[in-house]
């Protein structure tokens, strides 16, 4: 089967000027600018199955926010191709705008004057959504996102929460087959964030939605996404499985050791060798950190426990923001893959 | 054609609601507009009235001409509010994202997404000096002449539309707040009065290359001097249409320069 979005070669390149800098600056950029070229998106390829949900992650201006905004016609792009749902996006932008829905965590689509349920009677017409579509699909939004306490309220009067459901119903509201949505969780507090997340999943399992999300929130990509890609630098990083970018990423394991004593402890922190290092937590619990490629788990807990006398050992797992932190520090696949 | 004519209905219906919620501001609007409609007659009135004739133009043939001017750009002004702000707010702040994502036309939703019902305030003031002095020229509401008119505030109005859309585009590739517009505005009053009183310059530019002149002066002088300035009004929807199919293409050639805003 054909994949339903086809990027390849994808590349968008902006024309900006630097500012100079106090009034001086100002009135000489006012006659001679100093343009250069800034490549956004770089030669990225990738193809997206119907029916996946993909997690889109990178550090602030790493060309997530661009490659979505190419995705769904907004954007030209500078060379390369996508073909997304049978469309190309940008050149028959009318008529594939039909076939997507796309939520912007930090700018909302909807009308900012008018109650959210004028809004959605806007887009019921602006989308040629029957009355009986329209009905079924409120009724089922409001059942799952509890829309109906503000149907009423102008969209500036709703919180961020409030906001965002709107937002995601509102980007669903003609049943498209494809939703990009860009930080949909961005400043959610945890229940809202909750919210969303099993109304997207729910989404995905009935009618099959085709998601790419950007998130700053790995837990977003662990609720909801199998795949995973990486930019940085507007290059695509990585693109495959979250486990095996945790597996690529962490290069090292640890384990922590609870003893009986003080001199079961030194016995423990004998065991100190190369590639091994023991870390003193307390007077009566270490850390033993080592590297993958050289030892097993078993190895090193079969080691610890032939020389001292264990009570409880903890394998520790390293924090999701770990990882995220050390792609965002450029500490991703700059070796060959393992 | 019919989707977008009940699209635009939504949208009245919509910005109706928005200004009623909105009580005193309507209500504001209201007064400033009756107050603004009462005003620009009495400004006529001071003007015209020490002017008996102006290069062979009477004082009812020039108010003839006046208020006609009034008609076509009142009804431009409905929708021409996020024509002014385009570049800051659609441009520059990024709005325009949400405009594309949508599928309908972009420039229609710009256009009509917004209105400004008191512009029509100037349309009032405009018929009241038409249904005043025509008569007096000899010129009277017959089915005839209330077709011409209507033809002419739309086709004016259009002309309007497509002449500022393509002064807009100019935003989609040097990035301004405000933009080339209001130098052009104002000179729209040129157009208010007869042709024949300037050089040849002004006259080729309100004419030809800034051609406001097709929505001011040349219809209600088509009527008043059939003889000299009859054939200027069939003009009148082709260079519309020109300049309609200029604005449309230079649109769609500005979309594709949008860079959007950050994030």
């Amino acid at each position: 089967m054909k994949p339903l979005i086809e990027v390849s070669e994808l590349v968008k390149e902006f024309r900006s000027f630097e500012r100079a800098q106090g009034v001086r600056g100002a009135l000489r950029d006012l006659f001679f600018r100093e343009h250069k070229t800034i490549r956004a998106v770089d030669r990225i390829t990738f193809e997206i199955p119907a029916g996946e949900m993909v997690g889109y992650i990178g550090p602030n201006g790493a060309g997530k926010s661009t490659t979505i905004k190419m995705l769904t016609g907004i954007l030209m792009p500078t060379s390369g191709l996508i073909r997304s749902n049978g469309f190309r996006p940008f050149h028959e932008r009318t008529r594939y705008t039909r076939t997507i829905g796309v939520v912007f965590g930090q700018r909302t689509q909807l009308w900012w004057d008018i109650a959210v349920v004028e809004s959605f009677r806007l887009l019921k017409n602006i989308y040629n959504v029957s009355a009986a579509d329209y009905d079924a699909r409120m009724k089922r939004f409001d059942g799952v996102l509890e829309l109906g306490r503000y149907l009423n309220t102008p969209v500036r009067k709703l919180s961020l929460g409030e906001r965002m459901r709107c937002d995601v119903a509102a980007a669903l509201l003609h049943n498209p087959p494809i939703l990009f949505l860009d930080e949909p969780t961005i400043g959610l507090d945890i229940v809202a964030k909750d919210h969303i997340r099993e109304f997207l999943k729910q989404v995905n399992r009935e009618h099959g939605t085709t998601m790419l999300l950007t998130t700053h929130d790995l837990a977003d990509i662990e609720e909801l996404c199998r795949r995973l890609m990486v930019i940085d630098k507007g290059k695509l990083l990585f693109d495959g499985p979250l486990e095996e970018l945790k597996r690529r990423l962490w290069r090292e394991h640890t384990i922590r050791f609870d003893l009986k004593d003080r001199e079961q402890a030194l016995k423990l922190e004998a065991l100190a060798s190369d590639g091994l290092t023991v870390e003193r937590l307390s007077d009566l619990s270490l850390r033993l950190r080592f590297p993958r490629d050289a030892y097993t788990t078993a190895e090193i807990i079969r080691r610890a426990v032939n020389s001292a006398d264990v009570l409880d050992i903890a394998i520790e797992e390293q924090p999701i923001d770990e990882v995220v932190k050390q792609i965002y520090s450029g500490n991703l696949l700059q070796e060959p893959v393992p | 054609m019919t989707r977008y004519l009940s699209l635009f209905g939504q949208y009245a219906l919509q910005y109706a609601k928005v200004r009623l919620e909105y009580r005193w501001d309507f209500f504001i609007s209201v007064l400033t507009m009756t107050l603004a409609t009462v005003f620009g007659l009495a400004v006529v009135f001071l003007m015209f009235g020490r002017l008996h004739d102006l290069n062979g133009w009477r004082f009812d043939e020039l108010l003839f001409l006046y208020g006609f001017s009034l008609l076509p750009m009142s009804l431009f002004n409905v929708f021409s509010v996020n024509l002014y702000q385009f570049s800051d707010i659609y441009l520059i702040q990024g709005k325009f994202d949400r405009v594309l994502l949508r599928p309908v036309h972009s420039l229609f939703q710009i256009l009509f997404e917004q209105l400004r019902i008191e512009a029509l305030g100037d349309a009032v003031l405009g018929l009241f000096i038409l249904s005043a002095t025509g008569p007096k020229l000899g010129i009277h509401a017959n089915p005839l002449n209330v077709f011409f008119l209507c033809a002419a505030i739309l086709l004016g109005a259009l002309l309007y539309t497509a002449i500022f859309t393509i002064l807009c585009t100019v935003s989609f590739w040097f990035e301004d707040k405000v933009g080339v517009m209001p130098p052009f505005y104002n000179l729209i009053a040129f157009g208010r009065y007869p042709l024949d009183i300037y050089n040849g310059f002004i006259r080729v530019v309100l004419s030809w290359i800034v051609p406001f002149g097709f929505a001011t002066f040349y219809p209600p002088a088509a009527v008043l001097r059939p003889s000299i300035y009859g054939h200027f009004v069939w003009l009148l929807p082709v260079v519309t249409a020109g300049f309609s199919a200029a604005a449309l293409w230079l649109w769609n050639r500005g979309v594709r320069n949008y860079s959007s805003t950050g994030s």
